[in-house]
Formats: structure tokens, C-alpha cells, sequence
């Protein structure tokens, strides 16, 4: 049968072949939904895929009419079942010479569907971004980031906004896929202004965007290898940590060219980003806890926080410490640094002893805080956190001021609740819905 | 964008700047439905057709909001474009007929707009998209139209480039991708660049002019790039495959290469020569160095490297503009440590690529149109070996070894193109017109030498070693190439410049290669030199080293004559070298006239170089009259002139002044024997002017005496610009030199006052005599050789100071002097007949008696001259006017006198005397009569008197009449039989009394008055 299809299919030219591989495979795989348990796409299917849609040369305008009908497509299917199963025949990595062409004509079908707002399509990119190996999925968001934040500069904010109300999933995927990509190491590998800025007020919006991967993993289920962290809290947190020192050689070297920057600052933004950082971690000591994850999963890898550390430790030697405002830059992100570490071990999400991290710690220069938070009193309730206070215990420490605490505060053993005022974002924290909770 | 973050509430306000919102203000379904109309040309909405500017604008929008578009979108724009030009062609070709659908023009103007907007915003993003679209359209564009009728050919940059610009489709993508490759320069310019020429070679001849175009805008990115691309390039296709093999596939890129620096030349040549020249030194910098500019990457690459003087040269062998531009300023910059980089850079070469490269470089050394020179130069001094050479070779002489073999090659080279007519085999020299026509073949490397074959020959003459060898061959090979006037030029310096027979040799060893195919070059080139000579261009020195050259040239042949003679062998047609002295002295002996100036010139050494010259060149064989009596009027000037120098000289040092009146009496001598025309004129000359009071007190002659003017010799005079003498002196054609023009003397130079009356230095006594016997010499040498044995033969006689047995004097000559001495003692013809009337009768003729005595006291000389006359019989019969008034004013003298003894008046009596042996000499008395002079100064003047008397008597009774000779064949002598005469004895009575009377005294004398 399906020498004969592919026959008829030669005949074709490249686009209603297309086309036609299209259709066979609605109708293909919505009857392997109804008729076997395990549906699953066999490989004649997957050949025909590779020759007829990824070999096949076409025009630029026979893609694009190509990809109009795979957005119709997906648009009309109305069983996910049957759309993941289409998606994954069409862009599962193959490991194969086609891999080539299924990325980019992924990246333009995503781009696409961003643009035409298809919503059931970035459902299916946010589960591909969630199988798939993390350099493809940091190719995909770099494709995507060029598209909207690069190249279209204008466009973003109406049309990639929309999809943090329209897809979270795909939107968490999306800035997990984006913190690894841009790891502050290069100004090419820093985040466009606007993707921040974007990135940003989405989680400003709803931190718990961040969660949403987390959130709908079984949590039994294993990832694949090499895949996407489940959040983005790790990437985020290097972000904020890095910025105050990478930004910095930036505009250095920005000045020293001589060109004007016209660009927002940067600095609030990961200010503000780093506020809502801290908050996602507060929240995360009950989403663990409801999947009884509590104290088993770290978010937050032993791994990535060495090559942090050591990252710090490159970028302090890089900046020229008679400069004046390199030792409060170093002391911002100190502070940060053990703000994070603080909040994580508190949450949950950092799973490792205080020795360990005093070890990682120790050619970090000196910081007030950082010294109390390496050295502090034996948080039991970190190592074990069913038995002790849940989170909510700390929210009277003044964690607020030292966001951006650009004069020192004598921090002391012994908390003055009633000088601070309260914590902004404790309303959230209280009985909050998920409202991304898998339905089924 | 503006992100405003203020403080508490910790929000992000963003505000999306200007246009973009509103026009990016679509919804999702809008876009969705903008689409579909993009993709089927459909309006969703209305359902009807989209215009081609609808349809543009749809894609302009989808552009800016959806990304996943835009390779649709700009392959959309790509049809929109090749639209408007074909329809702007179209208006071309019909002349504005068609009504042009050039309303898309505002539409090419919006998606402009929108990308320039883009790349201005973003150039990061868009610059390197937008850039390989315009590129990539803009090869498509120029290749797909053409060929059409508007189109002009490939070949003419400049029209293309005119007709592209005025389309606003293609001036649209050009100004695009200005503005990308401005964006990119700072950043990636390689990327852009190599897109540019990656297009270029596709779309090969039809995209050049978009390069060159870009290439003006940005001279030097592209500059350097298209070159490190070119050799990229040409490295990837191996410089060691035969050039001629794969030349179908390495052609393009280098070709365009060529074509777009060719077009940037007229306008940016100095960038591209600082381009090339940095290629060729960078490529020679030692690899150690550390990549420190990272700017491009050739030159960190060995192979590269290695390549790049291979591929220079070859650029150079495919451009003549190239190559012209680069040449001189490369040959400055082969400084020695250079050479030696290249050697240790061109040492990890095979042997073969080596070759080819050589071969190229000879062959671009010949095809350089200028700088030639200068090369030249540098090689011949490369390759000369240094003088001091240590006992191991120096690091150097690989290099030396190298141009030494460049130099040959390159001579090998240029004799093959110099000497072949026909095609030659090697592909270099494949040039397209040359089999059919036979126009010459044009080497431009030579064609610049020929401007300095003055250089070449001065350099060559310097005989360094090796060198002038090279350069020698040189020369002659740029004589055969120059032709003629080359071959002229050379043979002409090299006989003005060389300085010793070493040097000389050199012009004789240009000439016997040259013999074969220029005929009549030695001619010509003396005529050269003679033009030389007219036009003043040689200092005296080089005047006189010319003409001592050309006499040596002579003196050769001669010397070789004598040897033949001598030796009785037949060799002489065996020796090359004298034929071509025969040739130069047939040469110079018809252009003895030009040289005669010479002989009065100022400066000693150039007068004495020319008479060299002249007294050893043969005659010409027909001289014209008037050539001929000019110089002869030169030759005798000189001569007096010799004299009056050697007098000058002996004081001081001596030695030249001789050989030149010796120079002199042979000329003059030859000058005699060559006709008879010229024989007299030489004659009449020396009489004339050994009698002129400027040179009178040579021979002890007094000039006062005769006019009131003080002579004013010319080695007196200061050589005056305006000196009324030297325009009288000056010998032209038609100046007459009898008497008159010699006495227009005037008072002095108006201006300077009065003429100085210098006292004339009184000549030595010795000098004197010295001066007469040479006058003497030269005169009977003239007036001996007989007439017609032409002037070539001369130089075989025997000098004429040791005459072992005196010839025979000519009687014509003899004639000619005397008349010559009878016009100028006796300018009064009144009573000029031979005859002698009675001795009374001379009181008729007084004033002129007078005059000619006094003629006769100034000038001792004429004396001698007499003598001479007498000794060619019968000549001096002609002398009988002189003869007969000078006798009278004698017997005048002898009848008033009053003095106890004839010697009391010692003038009168050795003229008396010395007329009398001089009568008895011409035989116009017998030999009795002839004698009576012996006895004069023993008697009392009434006694002189009267043996005079008797003298007078018998030359009355029996008149000096020439037919009274006849000629003796025996003798070779014309003689007069005194027997057919009358009685002598009654002549012969007074002198017998006189005897008696004195009988005491002149015993002894008695025997010679017997009968």
C-alpha cells in the first residue's frame, strides 16, 4: 500500500504531495487512536514524512503554503491525541541526515503558529520541547527569539505576549529553553533587552508560569536524557546572580566603542526578575509537597550551581576592580547569590549541605550576607522538610530591602518584623489555585 | 522601545514604539487571513484578484509581523522586482511606447523603505538576510536581462553600471545592500564580501558591474577581500596545476577578480597597488608572527602564503593595468632582506612551479609597459656579483644566482619575441590579432628602453664585469626591435661616449650583429652624429672624444690596409672589423664638410680631434665643388692656425701642436692631390694666406708696413660674441675671400672704444724658420703630387720633412701659386704682360714697383715661395710682372746709392741675390747669368747695379715665355734649351769687366761666369 501511495505521490509536484502525506497521516494515525491501545507511528509512515515533506525541495512559497496547511491542520483536529501523534511524526528527532530540514521547518511552523495564534501547535512544541534533547530546543527558541525579538522588534509584544495567556506550557518550555541558551557568558549569549523585558513581565504576571512544566509532569515520569531542566528556576537564577557583572563588561566595552546605547537598562529588569524568582521558589515548597516530591527533586542541580560559582568567580577576575562601581556590582550579586541560595535551600529546590556550599563558596570574595547565609544555624528544616516548618516560617525575615540593598543592612540574628513591612507577595502564596493543572 | 521601571510597584511598562503598533496591530485571525490572500493572490474578504501591488503590499505587511514569511515574502519581492525591470527595459526598447507599468515603482520604494527601516533598526539581524537576498537578486537580475536589446554589453562597465542605476529596481537592491554591507563591515565583512563574489562567479561578466560599483564605495574592504578571496581561490585550484590546464575552471573567479580591480583602478589605483604590495610583503613575513590583526585569515594560512606571490603574478599576467599599477613601486620595495623572505618562501616551491613562475615573471617583465628601467636596473644590479666575496658565498647569492637567471631568461625571452616573427609556441604570448596581421609585435618593456638607450649605452660602457654584457645584448636586442632609429641612437652614443679602444670595441661588437639585418646603419649613425655636431648638443669634450673615436674608426682601416699591403695575404675581406671602418670611413668622407667648422673650433683639442679625423678619412669620391672648396678654405685656415698654436704651445709645453700641422700638411696634401680644382684652391689658400697680414708675422713678415691696421691674430682675440671677426671668419658657402673681406676692420666694437693696438709679440727666429720650412714643406708636398692620384693613397708618402729625393714640383701648381702671388703683390694688371719692355721704361710703372717691394720687404716669406714657383717650370714666367718691378725698384736702389759697398744695404743686396737665383731656378735666365748673384756682395752698388742691368737686358732680348719650355720626360721636367735663344755673350760682357775690375776679390768666381 504504501509503495503505491508513495507512486502517486512521485507524480506529484512537491506541494500536493505534501499535501497528500499530510492527509494519509490524519487519517493513519486517528485510526490507529481508535483501534490500538498504544498508537504509536511506524516507519514506512515516517519515510514518507522525510521524502515527501523534509527532502523534497520547495520553494519559499510553497513552504509557506505548506505550513498554512499544517497550521489548518492542527487547527482542525480536534482529538490531542491524534494532533501530539501527527506533531511527533512530523518533528520527533529521528537522528537521521532529515533532522536538518524538521528543524527548520519546525522552527518556521512554530514561528508561524505564534504569529496566527495556533494555539493546539505550541501545545504540541511545548511536550516536543519537553522530549527533545536541549541543544534542539535551545535551536528552536534561538530561532524563535531571532524571529520575534531580533528581526521583528516591534512585533513581540502583541503577538509573543499573547501566548503566555494562550500557551503557558509552551511558554515555560520557552524560557527554560531561553535561560540555557543565553548563559550571560558573551554579549552574544546575553538576552535581547526585549526577550527580557518579556520574559519578565510574564512571570511578573503569574510566577507560577514557571511552574507549569512541573506542574503537569506525572511525577512519576522520567525525563529523557539531555532534555529541558523541568523549570526554569536555575537558568533564571543564574541570570539574576550573573547580570550585575556581565552587564557591566557590556556597557564597558558598549562605551568604549562609542556607540550609543540606546537600549533600556537592564538592571531593573533583572531586579524585578529576581524578586519574582524568589518568589517562585516560596511558592514551591507546597507544589512539591502535593506531589510528594518534597526533599527527592532538586530543581536546582549540585552541577549547575558549581559551574555558576565558577562562573562568578571568571567574571570577578575579568572586571577591573579599580574601576568605582565594580565592588558594588560585586557585592549586588553576592547578595543575590545568597539571597538565592538562601530561598532555595529554605524551599527545597537546592538540595545540599551547608559545608558543601561554604566549600564551593570559599574564593567568592567577602559578603556580609553571604558569610551569614554559609554559615548560619543549622537549618534543620532544610534537610528535612516534613518534619519541620514549612516555608511560610521565614517570611518574616526582611528579605524585601535587601533586593536592592545598595547600603549594606546590619543583618542580625534577630529578625525585627515589625520595622519591615510586610511581605508583598505573601497573598499569593496562600491558597492558590493552579490553574494549569492537568484537567484529565 | 523605552522600558520605564519605577520602583514600588515593580512593573514593567512597555511602550512599542511609533508605527509599529499600529501597523503590527493585527490580530491573530488577520494575520491567519492575511496569509491565505498572500498565498493564493486572492482577497479573503472580497474574494477578488489582488493587484501586483496589493499582492506586494500584502507581502510588505507580512514582513514586518510574521517571520515565518519572510523567505517567502522576499522570493515574492523577487518576482515584483524582475517585473519592474523588465518593464523598465521594455520601455527602453520601445522607446517609452508601452505604457510602462512603472507604478510598481512606488512599491519597490516601500519595500525599500521597509527594509532599509529594517537594517537601520536591527543590521545584526537583517543586514546579513537582507544582503545575500539583494546579492543574490541583483546576479539574477543583471544575468537574466542581458541579453536584452537595452542592455549594453558585459565588457562595458561603466554603461551597465549607468543603465542599472537608473532602475529603480536594481538601484533599490544596490542601495540596500550599501547600507547591509556598512551595517556589516564592522563585524563580518568576510561573510558579505564572499557572498558578493560567490554571486560573482555565477553570474560571471554580467554581475561585475555591481562589485565594482560596491567596491567604489567601500574601496578598501573590497579591495583586500576580493583579493584574499581571488587567491583563496586560485589556492583551492592548486597553483601547481598547469596554467594552461585547467584553465576553463580557474578562469572565472580570478578573471572577475581582475575585471572588478580593473574597473576600481581608474579611481582607486593607489589603494589597490597599497593592497597588492601589502599582499606580496605580508606574504613574505616570517609565520612566526602571531595572528595580531585578526582582520583576515590568508594570511595565517602556509599554503596561502605560499600562493600568494603565484597568484600575484598571475593577476598581473591577466591585467596590464595591474600590473603597470604595481610594478615600479614593487621593484622599490625588493629591498635585500625582502629578496631573501622570498627566496626562503619560494624555496618550499617544486621545481616545476618555480619554472612556470620564472617564465611569468619574465614574461610580465617584458609586458610591464613602464618601469622597465627601473627593473632593469635592479636586476642588473641584483645580479651583478658583489665585488668583495668572502671566502664562503654570502647569504646572498641564491638571490644573486636567481636574478642572474631572471636576466637571462628574461634576454632569452625578448630575443625569441624580438627575432620570431611567427606565433610563438608558449601560451603566454597568445595574442589575438597577431597571426593574421603582421603588424609588428609590440613589446612593451622594450618600447620603454627605447627612451633610454642614452642610459643603457653610458652604463654599458662602464664594463662592469658581468653587466655589461647583459646590457650590451640588451642593446642590441632593442635595436633590432626599435629598428633603425634605435640601432642609430645606440651606435651614435656609443661612439660619443666611449673612451678608449676597449670601449669603441663595444660600438663594433653592437654593429656586426646588428650588419645583418639593418643595412646602412653605420652611415646613419655617423649622420647622427654629425646632426650631433650641428645642433651643439656635445660639450667640447664629448665633441672631440667623438671625433678622436670616428678618426680611430678610420685609422683602422688604413692600418689594416697597410698591413694587407705589407703583408701580401688576401685577409682583408676576412676581417669584419675593417669592413666596418671601410663603411665609417666612407661615412665621415662624405660628411668632411660638416666636420670643417670643427677645424676653427675654439677649444684646441676638439680643432686638433677634427683635423685627425679629416687627415684620415678618405675624400669623398665626387665632392661637390663648392663642399670641396670649403674645406679646403677650412683646412688651410687651420693650418695657419696649427702653426700659430704650436708656436704658442712650444713655449709652454709643446707636443700637440705638431702632430697637429703635421695632421694639417697631410690633409692639405691630400686635400692637393684629390683635383686639380682642389689643388689650386689649396695652393692659392697657402699663398693667400701666408701673405695676409694676420698671419704674416708668422713667417717674420711685418703687417704694419702694408695696411695701418694692427692684425689682430685670432688666438689674440678673445673668442667675442659679436666679434666682427668671427663673422668674418665664419666660412660659409658663400663667402668670397679675396682680399676685401679680410681688411673690414673697423675701429673697434662700438661700445668698447677704441681697439686696443697690441703690440704683436715678435715670434721667435727659430720659430720663424720652423713656420716657413713648414709652409715650404707643405707647398711643394702639394704642388708635387700629381693631380688625380686622388686623396686615398696620400697617407703612403713619406713625410715630408726628410725628402731623401725632392719630386718633382707640378708645373700647373707651380702655375697656380704663381698666379696666386702675382694677384697679391700685384694687384695693379696694368702692364702685366710677360714680355720685359727696356729698362727705362719702368718709370712708368713706379707706384707699383714701389708697392711691390715693399710687398716683397714685409714678407721674407715670399722668398721662398719664389723659389718654389721657380722650381716648377715654367711657372714662373708667370711671376714676370713681380719679377720685373721688384728688379727696377733694385736698380733704382743700386743706382742711388751712395754707400762705398752693396752689403752696406743688406736688404737690397740679399734680394737682389735671392732674385736672381730664383730667375736662375726657373730657368728664365742662363745658367751664367743665374750666377752673378754670388758675386754681389763683393761689389760696389754701381756694380750690382750693372750686372742687373745686364740681367734686365737679357730678359728683355729673350722674354720669360712659357712655350719656351719643353718637357722632359727623362727629368719629368718642363727645361728651356737656352741654345735656340740668342747669343748670351753679350750679356755676359759687363759681368766679365766687373771680373777684371775686381779681379782681386773675385778670382774664384771667375769660373762660374765661363760660357
Amino acid at each position: 500500500m504504501m509503495g503505491d501511495m508513495r507512486q502517486s505521490l512521485l507524480r506529484r509536484d512537491a506541494l500536493s504531495a505534501a499535501k497528500e502525506v499530510l492527509y494519509h497521516l490524519d487519517i493513519y494515525l486517528s485510526g490507529q487512536v481508535q483501534n490500538s491501545p498504544s498508537p504509536s507511528v511506524d516507519t514506512p509512515t515516517l519515510e514518507l514524512v522525510e521524502e515527501f515533506i523534509l527532502h523534497r525541495r520547495m520553494s519559499a512559497l510553497q513552504e509557506l503554503q505548506l505550513l498554512e496547511i499544517m497550521c489548518s491542520c492542527f487547527q482542525e483536529q480536534s482529538r490531542d491525541a491524534v494532533r501530539q501523534l501527527i506533531f511527533s511524526a512530523l518533528f520527533t528527532l529521528q537522528g537521521n541526515q532529515a533532522d536538518e530540514s524538521r528543524m527548520a521547518l519546525l522552527g518556521k511552523l512554530v514561528s508561524m503558529a505564534i504569529a496566527v495564534g495556533r494555539v493546539p501547535i505550541l501545545e504540541c512544541a511545548a511536550t516536543w520541547l519537553q522530549r527533545s534533547h536541549t541543544v534542539y530546543c535551545v535551536r528552536l527558541a534561538s530561532g524563535l527569539v531571532d524571529d520575534y525579538c531580533s528581526l521583528l522588534p516591534g512585533s513581540m509584544v502583541p503577538t509573543l505576549n499573547n501566548i503566555s495567556s494562550s500557551s503557558p506550557q509552551f511558554c515555560c518550555q520557552f524560557i527554560t529553553a531561553v535561560t540555557t541558551l543565553y548563559d550571560l557568558s558573551t554579549e552574544e549569549l546575553s538576552p535581547p533587552v526585549e526577550l527580557l523585558q518579556m520574559v519578565v513581565s510574564w512571570i511578573q504576571d503569574d510566577p507560577r508560569l514557571v511552574l507549569v512544566t512541573l506542574l503537569n509532569t506525572p511525577a512519576s515520569s522520567s525525563q529523557p536524557m539531555g532534555s529541558l531542566d523541568l523549570t526554569p528556576l536555575a537558568g533564571l537564577v543564574c541570570w539574576c546572580v550573573k547580570s550585575p557583572l556581565a552587564y557591566r563588561r557590556d556597557r564597558k566595552q558598549g562605551l568604549s566603542n562609542g556607540m550609543p546605547d540606546t537600549k533600556p537598562e537592564a538592571g531593573p529588569l533583572f531586579s524585578a526578575l529576581h524578586l519574582s524568582v524568589l518568589q517562585v521558589l516560596l511558592l514551591l515548597p507546597g507544589v512539591l509537597r502535593e506531589k510528594g516530591l518534597l526533599g527527592r527533586l532538586a530543581l536546582m542541580q549540585p552541577e549547575q550551581l558549581t559551574s555558576l560559582i565558577s562562573d562568578l568567580s571568571r567574571l570577578l577576575e575579568e572586571l577591573n576592580p579599580l574601576q568605582g562601581d565594580t565592588q558594588t556590582h560585586t557585592q549586588l550579586t553576592l547578595e543575590r547569590l545568597a539571597q538565592a541560595l538562601q530561598v532555595a535551600m529554605a524551599a527545597g529546590a537546592l538540595l545540599c549541605s551547608r559545608e558543601d556550599l561554604r566549600a564551593l563558596c570559599s574564593h567568592l570574595p567577602h559578603n556580609n550576607l553571604l558569610q551569614l547565609v554559609l554559615s548560619g544555624p543549622v537549618q534543620q528544616s532544610a534537610f528535612y522538610p516534613h518534619v519541620n516548618t514549612p516555608p511560610l516560617g521565614y517570611s518574616p525575615r526582611p528579605l524585601g530591602p535587601h533586593l536592592s540593598a545598595h547600603s549594606p543592612h546590619p543583618t542580625s540574628r534577630s529578625p525585627h518584623p515589625s520595622s519591615y513591612p510586610s511581605y508583598p507577595s505573601q497573598p499569593f502564596i496562600a491558597g492558590m489555585a493552579f490553574p494549569f493543572r492537568p484537567s484529565h | 522601545m523605552s522600558a520605564v521601571f519605577d520602583g514600588n510597584p515593580l512593573t514593567v511598562t512597555m511602550q512599542t514604539s511609533l508605527a509599529h503598533t499600529l501597523q503590527n496591530a493585527f490580530s491573530p485571525q488577520e494575520l491567519a487571513q492575511e496569509i491565505k490572500s498572500f498565498i493564493s493572490g486572492v482577497d479573503q474578504n472580497q474574494g477578488r484578484k489582488l493587484s501586483v501591488r496589493e499582492h506586494a503590499r500584502c507581502a510588505i505587511r507580512l514582513l514586518r509581523s510574521v517571520p515565518a514569511c519572510r523567505g517567502a515574502v522576499l522570493e515574492h519581492l523577487r518576482g515584483v522586482y524582475n517585473e519592474h525591470v523588465s518593464a523598465f527595459l521594455h520601455n527602453l526598447e520601445t522607446d517609452g511606447e508601452g505604457d510602462g507599468d512603472s507604478n510598481l515603482e512606488d512599491v519597490i520604494t516601500e519595500v525599500h523603505g521597509v527594509l532599509s527601516e529594517f537594517i537601520r533598526l536591527n543590521p545584526r539581524a537583517w543586514a546579513p538576510l537582507v544582503s545575500t537576498w539583494a546579492v543574490d537578486l541583483l546576479g539574477q537580475l543583471s544575468s537574466k536581462h542581458a541579453g536584452r536589446r537595452a542592455a549594453p554589453h558585459s565588457s562595458s562597465l561603466n554603461e551597465l553600471l549607468q543603465l542599472w542605476m537608473s532602475c529603480a529596481a536594481t538601484r533599490s537592491l544596490m542601495e540596500a545592500y550599501t547600507q547591509c554591507l556598512a551595517a556589516m563591515i564592522a563585524w563580518c565583512p568576510d561573510q558579505c564580501v564572499d557572498a558578493l563574489l560567490d554571486t560573482s562567479v555565477q553570474h560571471s561578466p554580467h554581475f561585475d558591474w555591481v562589485v565594482a560599483h560596491i567596491g567604489s564605495s567601500f574601496p578598501g574592504t573590497i579591495i583586500s577581500r576580493v583579493l584574499a578571496c581571488g587567491l583563496k581561490d586560485f589556492c583551492s585550484h592548486g597553483a601547481a596545476e598547469k596554467c594552461q590546464g585547467d584553465k576553463s575552471s580557474r578562469v572565472p573567479k580570478i578573471g572577475s577578480v581582475v575585471g572588478i580591480l580593473g574597473h576600481l583602478a581608474a579611481r582607486h589605483s593607489d589603494s589597490i597597488r597599497r593592497e597588492l604590495l601589502r599582499m606580496f610583503q605580508e606574504s613574505l613575513r616570517p609565520p612566526a608572527i602571531t595572528p595580531s590583526s585578526g582582520s583576515t585569515s590568508w594570511e595565517h594560512s602556509v599554503q596561502l602564503r605560499r600562493a600568494a606571490v603565484p597568484f600575484l603574478l598571475q593577476l598581473a599576467a591577466l591585467s596590464p593595468s595591474l600590473l603597470g599599477a604595481v610594478s615600479a613601486e614593487l621593484v622599490e620595495s625588493l629591498r635585500p632582506s625582502v629578496l631573501l623572505q622570498l627566496q626562503a618562501v619560494l624555496q618550499g616551491l617544486p621545481r616545476e612551479e618555480l619554472d612556470n613562475m620564472l617564465g611569468l615573471a619574465v614574461h610580465l617583465i617584458a609586458q610591464s609597459p613602464a618601469g622597465g628601467a627601473r627593473v632593469l636596473r635592479f636586476l642588473a644590479d641584483t645580479a651583478t656579483p658583489s665585488i668583495i666575496s668572502g671566502p664562503t658565498p654570502s647569504p646572498h647569492e641564491g638571490v644573486r644566482e636567481a636574478c642572474d637567471r631572471l636576466l637571462q631568461m628574461l634576454l632569452l625571452h625578448l630575443h625569441k619575441l624580438v627575432y620570431t616573427c611567427s606565433e610563438g609556441e608558449d601560451g603566454y604570448y597568445n595574442r589575438p590579432h597577431s597571426p593574421s596581421s603582421q603588424a609588428p609585435r609590440v613589446v612593451p618593456f622594450l618600447e620603454e628602453l627605447q627612451s633610454h638607450v642614452g642610459e643603457l649605452c653610458a652604463e654599458t660602457l662602464r664594463l662592469e664585469r658581468k653587466r655589461h654584457l647583459w646590457l650590451h645584448q640588451l642593446l642590441c636586442l632593442l635595436s633590432v626591435y626599435g629598428g633603425h632609429s634605435v640601432a642609430t641612437e645606440a651606435l651614435c652614443q656609443l661612439l660619443t661616449l666611449a673612451r678608449n679602444p676597449d670601449e669603441l670595441a663595444l660600438a663594433w661588437q653592437l654593429h656586426t650583429p646588428l650588419s645583418a639585418c639593418l643595412p646602412g646603419l653605420i652611415p646613419a649613425a655617423v649622420k647622427r652624429c654629425v646632426a650631433q655636431v650641428h645642433t651643439h648638443t656635445l660639450g667640447p669634450k664629448q665633441l672631440c672624444q667623438l671625433l678622436l673615436n670616428l678618426a680611430s674608426a678610420v685609422q683602422s682601416v688604413q692600418e689594416e690596409e697597410r698591413r694587407v699591403q705589407g703583408g701580401g695575404a688576401g685577409g682583408a675581406a676576412a676581417c669584419p672589423k675593417s669592413s666596418m671602418a671601410v663603411q665609417v670611413g666612407a661615412a665621415v668622407s662624405g660628411h668632411l664638410q660638416d666636420f670643417c667648422p670643427l677645424l676653427l673650433h675654439c677649444d684646441p683639442a676638439v680643432s686638433h680631434a677634427a683635423v685627425r679625423l679629416m687627415s684620415r678619412s678618405p675624400l669623398p669620391r665626387a665632392a661637390s665643388p663648392s663642399h670641396l672648396l670649403l674645406i679646403c678654405r677650412a683646412a688651410v685656415t687651420h693650418f695657419f692656425l696649427a702653426l700659430r698654436r704650436r708656436g704658442d704651445a712650444a713655449e709652454a709645453r709643446g707636443g700637440q701642436g705638431g702632430e697637429a700641422v703635421n695632421c694639417s700638411v697631410l690633409l692639405l696634401s691630400r686635400l692637393a692631390g684629390y683635383s686639380p680644382l682642389s689643388l689650386k684652391c689649396v695652393l692659392q689658400q697657402l699663398v693667400e694666406g701666408a701673405l695676409h697680414k694676420g698671419n704674416a708675422d708668422l713667417f717674420g713678415g711685418q703687417s704694419e708696413d702694408i695696411g695701418g691696421d694692427t692684425p689682430i691674430s685670432p688666438s689674440l682675440t678673445p673668442d667675442r660674441g659679436g666679434s666682427l671677426l668671427d663673422i668674418n671668419c665664419k666660412f660659409g658657402t658663400t663667402v668670397n675671400f679675396s682680399g676685401s673681406v679680410w681688411s673690414v676692420f673697423h675701429a673697434g666694437v662700438i661700445g668698447n672704444g677704441l681697439k686696443q693696438r697690441s703690440p704683436t709679440p715678435r715670434p721667435e727666429p727659430a720659430s720663424v724658420i720652423q713656420n716657413v720650412q713648414t709652409l715650404l714643406a707643405v707647398t711643394v708636398q702639394c704642388c708635387s703630387v700629381p693631380p688625380g692620384n686622388g686623396g686615398n693613397g696620400g697617407s703612403a708618402r713619406q713625410q715630408p720633412s726628410v725628402p731623401s729625393e725632392p719630386p718633382p714640383i707640378d708645373a700647373e701648381a707651380a702655375k697656380a701659386m704663381a698666379v696666386t702671388l702675382v694677384e697679391y703683390i700685384c694687384p695693379d694688371v696694368a702692364n702685366g704682360e710677360l714680355s720685359w719692355p727696356p729698362e727705362e721704361h719702368s718709370r712708368t710703372t713706379v707706384e707699383r714697383d714701389i708697392h711691390i717691394r715693399r710687398c716683397f720687404e714685409a714678407h721674407p716669406v715670399l722668398f721662398p715661395l719664389l723659389h718654389v714657383v721657380a722650381a716648377g717650370r715654367p711657372a714662373l714666367c708667370y711671376c714676370s710682372a713681380v719679377l720685373r718691378g721688384l728688379l727696377a725698384t733694385l736698380l733704382a736702389h743700386w743706382e742711388a746709392s751712395r754707400e762705398p759697398l752693396a752689403v752696406d744695404s743688406p736688404w737690397q743686396l740679399q734680394a737682389s741675390c735671392m732674385l736672381v737665383s730664383c730667375m736662375g731656378e726657373g730657368q728664365l735666365l742662363p745658367p751664367v747669368l743665374s750666377n752673378v748673384h754670388e758675386a754681389f756682395p763683393y761689389l760696389t752698388p754701381f756694380e750690382v747695379r750693372l750686372l742687373l742691368l745686364a740681367v734686365w737686358e737679357y730678359v728683355r732680348g729673350n722674354g720669360p715665355m712659357p712655350q719656351k719650355f719643353v718637357f722632359n720626360s727623362e727629368k719629368g721636367l718642363f727645361c728651356r734649351d737656352f741654345s735656340r735663344d740668342g747669343d748670351v755673350a753679350r750679356y755676359v760682357a759687363p759681368i766679365h769687366s766687373v771680373l777684371h775690375k775686381n779681379i782681386d776679390r773675385l778670382g774664384h768666381l771667375c769660373w762660374r761666369f765661363q760660357l
